[in-house]
């Protein structure tokens, strides 16, 4: 089984860049769990025809722990085992708490064990702004993490952070940096900012993805591109780079 | 206005059994502690491990009931704590402040621990804090000692097990898979000895195995040496769990004995233990009578007094009502904040049985003002019934007492009549922590 968690400044496209890799993964016959560990909730709503899951959060404090593992986890696109950890009220609750109970309860309710997923996919807020943040890039999760940024200078200041903060953790035996993926928005030297900041963490640009309406077209049908056009050059790109995620965690796969 | 409000008040002092629901006959919520002290908490079990030195990390506040159980134990070299500030959130620095800490303790202490038993509270658990990294890291830097994780956490206490029940489980957390000794057997997670005259400790013994039991450890490699044992015996229910844990994780053999006020359970426990150990069965019959003999003669000395039971006591304080009363006892409250699985029999037969019987919990906020008894004498099995009917004429026991079996409940009944016919100083014993603890058992 691999792990990988996905970074990123918030808005930079990480769910949409998650689900698709998800997507296509699947596609490729592989057994994908994609974990949204952002109090938004909706990392996987394109892998669910545009619905929301019910998150473990809303669960715990309906329910307490008293439920099953089903409840939490919903099959999407491709039989995609898509989870959402879900956050606390706004401006009350803990964020990094509740990602901390989600992934907790996921394990003690053995959800690695039940689905047995060949690849894990966290999709993770923002920056690494508490412990909570970082619990998926330690032991026992994700193996290595991907910064996802465009050229924007807010996106490369939030992907410089997340990379210090994995080689801060780099002696823990937590995640290693997976790469780059470049999410393109056309802006002014875009490629050769983004080459800057994977030459300075000490890393590699893994694959980009072109600004494309395509993208946006899925959206709206609440559908990944993989699923809402396969044939698409963006279907193409993000087929290029989930096999190069997945290689760069070890896995190979025939896309 | 006033009147109205005590009338609340008292609502929540008591119900009768015909009215009492299974399992929790009271709300739950903001709860009080009765000043009955005897029960043992967390610093308590943990000192039963011999040689080890108990490290609490928590904010400086929490610490003052630890730290007063250490010294009311004469255990307070035996104890250390880290303090937690603001800054060490802020810093982010939660994980080495353990490291840290500890090692200076480990550093500073006379004598090398063989282990540590770390405590760490709600607050890393709320911030996520990576507690494998920190006991690996411990482990690593002090190879020669096992460090054992604990918790002093009960707001992040979740379904599962207990604190209590967590504790016994963590107390053999060291223990390592040894040869397997097929005459020893091990009496797993009781705080208390088992009486040597329990029918427990004479069946095992006399037929030629050894029982061992934490409470009479004295070395910790003695204390390891119980990873030897074929089979486990839990007895108390909060046991249970860290007995099934250990069992499965050193391949030994388990079964769960509880103090039973049931004859027919009684005598199942003791054909499946002899089964466990290859014997035969023991003949009940000069046990069972005994017992009996024990129960009418107290019945006697009691003549028509009140008797009241609570869960402090004996783990099934229903089944013991039931047992009482079949004898002549005049039963009459039960103190118990919710009704065990184990006694569901027994309250269904009280409900049946024993109508006016009145089951008064023991947290509810309102028992700190209701009235202490009504100048009737009541005889009291345990502190807290002690202390809620105001008598001096007390059975001074907690979690059953070491008693076991037909001759456990002789002794129980036995102790019954003495305690009707000698009063007791029931406000300097119950609020002693740790019945039997500070005695020397485990200091």
């Amino acid at each position: 089984m691999i792990q990988l968690a996905l970074y990123g400044k918030g808005g930079i496209g990480k769910s949409t860049t998650a689900s698709n890799i998800s997507a296509a993964l699947a596609a490729a016959g592989v057994r994908v769990m994609q974990i949204g560990c952002d109090p938004k909730a909706d990392s996987t709503s394109a892998l669910l025809g545009g619905r929301r899951a019910e998150t473990v959060i809303d669960l715990i404090q309906k329910r307490g722990r008293d439920f099953p593992l089903e409840d939490m986890a919903l099959e999407g696109y491709g039989g995609v085992v898509c989870v959402e950890a879900g956050g606390p009220t706004p401006g009350l609750g803990c964020a990094g708490r509740a990602i901390t109970a989600a992934l907790e309860l996921l394990k003690e309710k053995g959800a690695y064990e039940k689905f047995a997923p060949d690849a894990v996919i966290y999709d993770v807020l923002g920056d690494v702004v508490c412990g909570g943040f970082s619990v998926p890039m330690r032991a026992g999760y994700a193996q290595k993490v991907f910064i996802v940024t465009s050229g924007e200078n807010m996106a490369i200041h939030a992907g410089a952070n997340i990379a210090m903060a994995v080689e801060n953790f780099r002696e823990r035996g937590y995640a290693s940096l997976g790469g780059i993926i470049l999410n393109r928005r056309n802006v002014k030297n875009e490629d050769e900012k983004v080459l800057e900041l994977a030459s300075d963490v000490g890393t590699e640009i893994v694959g980009a993805i072109d600004r494309s309406d395509t993208v946006q077209d899925a959206e709206e049908l609440g559908k990944t591109v993989m699923e809402a056009f396969p044939d698409s050059l963006a279907a193409a790109g993000y087929r290029a780079l989930a096999r190069a995620v997945a290689a760069r965690c070890g896995m190979e796969v025939e896309l | 206005m006033l009147e109205k409000i005590g009338a609340k008040i008292y609502e929540d002092t008591g119900v009768t059994a015909s009215e009492a629901l299974f399992p929790e006959p009271f709300r739950s919520g903001l709860e009080y502690a009765a000043p009955a002290r005897g029960m043992w908490n967390i610093v308590h079990t943990g000192m039963l491990i011999p040689e080890s030195h108990q490290i609490f990390v928590c904010a400086e506040g929490c610490l003052r009931g630890v730290v007063l159980t250490a010294a009311e134990m004469g255990a307070i070299g035996r104890l250390s704590s880290v303090a937690i500030r603001e800054g060490n959130v802020l810093d982010g620095d939660m994980e080495e402040l353990i490291i840290d800490g500890a090692s200076d303790i480990i550093g500073k202490l006379p004598r090398r621990p063989r282990a540590v038993l770390i405590y760490t509270s709600c607050i890393h658990h709320f911030m996520a804090c990576d507690l494998p990294r920190v006991y690996a890291v411990l482990r690593e830097r002090f190879p020669d000692i096992d460090f054992i994780e604990c918790f002093m956490n009960p707001i992040m206490r979740k379904s599962g097990l207990t604190p209590d029940q967590l504790m016994r489980r963590q107390l053999y957390a060291p223990l390592k898979p040894l040869p397997r000794d097929p005459r020893a057997v091990n009496i797993v997670g009781s705080d208390l000895p088992t009486d040597d005259g329990s029918d427990l400790c004479r069946l095992t013994r006399e037929n030629g195995f050894s029982l061992n039991e934490i409470a009479r450890m004295r070395t910790y490699d003695e204390y390891l040496g119980m990873a030897k044992a074929f089979l486990n015996i839990s007895t108390y229910p909060s046991a249970r769990a860290g007995a099934e844990t250990l069992s499965k994780r050193l391949g030994q053999r388990h079964i769960y004995m509880p103090f039973a006020f049931d004859y027919g359970e009684t005598d199942a426990e003791y054909a499946a233990l002899a089964g466990e150990l290859g014997v035969e069965a023991p003949d009940a019959s000069a046990g069972r009578d005994a017992a009996d003999l024990a129960l009418d003669r107290a019945a006697r000395t009691l003549g028509g007094m009140r008797v009241a039971i609570d869960y402090t006591a004996v783990s099934r304080p229903v089944q013991l009502a039931r047992l009482l009363s079949e004898h002549g006892f005049n039963v009459t409250d039960i103190y118990l904040d919710s009704v065990s699985g184990e006694d569901r029999d027994a309250f269904d037969w009280v409900k049946g049985n024993l109508p006016w019987l009145l089951f008064h919990p023991t947290a509810r906020p309102a028992m700190r003002v209701a009235p202490r008894g009504d100048g009737t004498p009541v005889l009291a099995v345990g502190q807290k019934a002690a202390y809620f009917t105001g008598s001096d004429r007390f059975v001074n026991i907690v979690e059953n007492g070491g008693l076991h079996g037909y001759d456990g409940i002789a002794k129980l009944a036995g102790l019954i009549a003495d305690a009707a016919e000698t009063p007791k100083d029931a406000r300097a014993l119950i609020q002693i922590k740790g019945l039997g603890c500070s005695g020397g058992c485990c200091v």
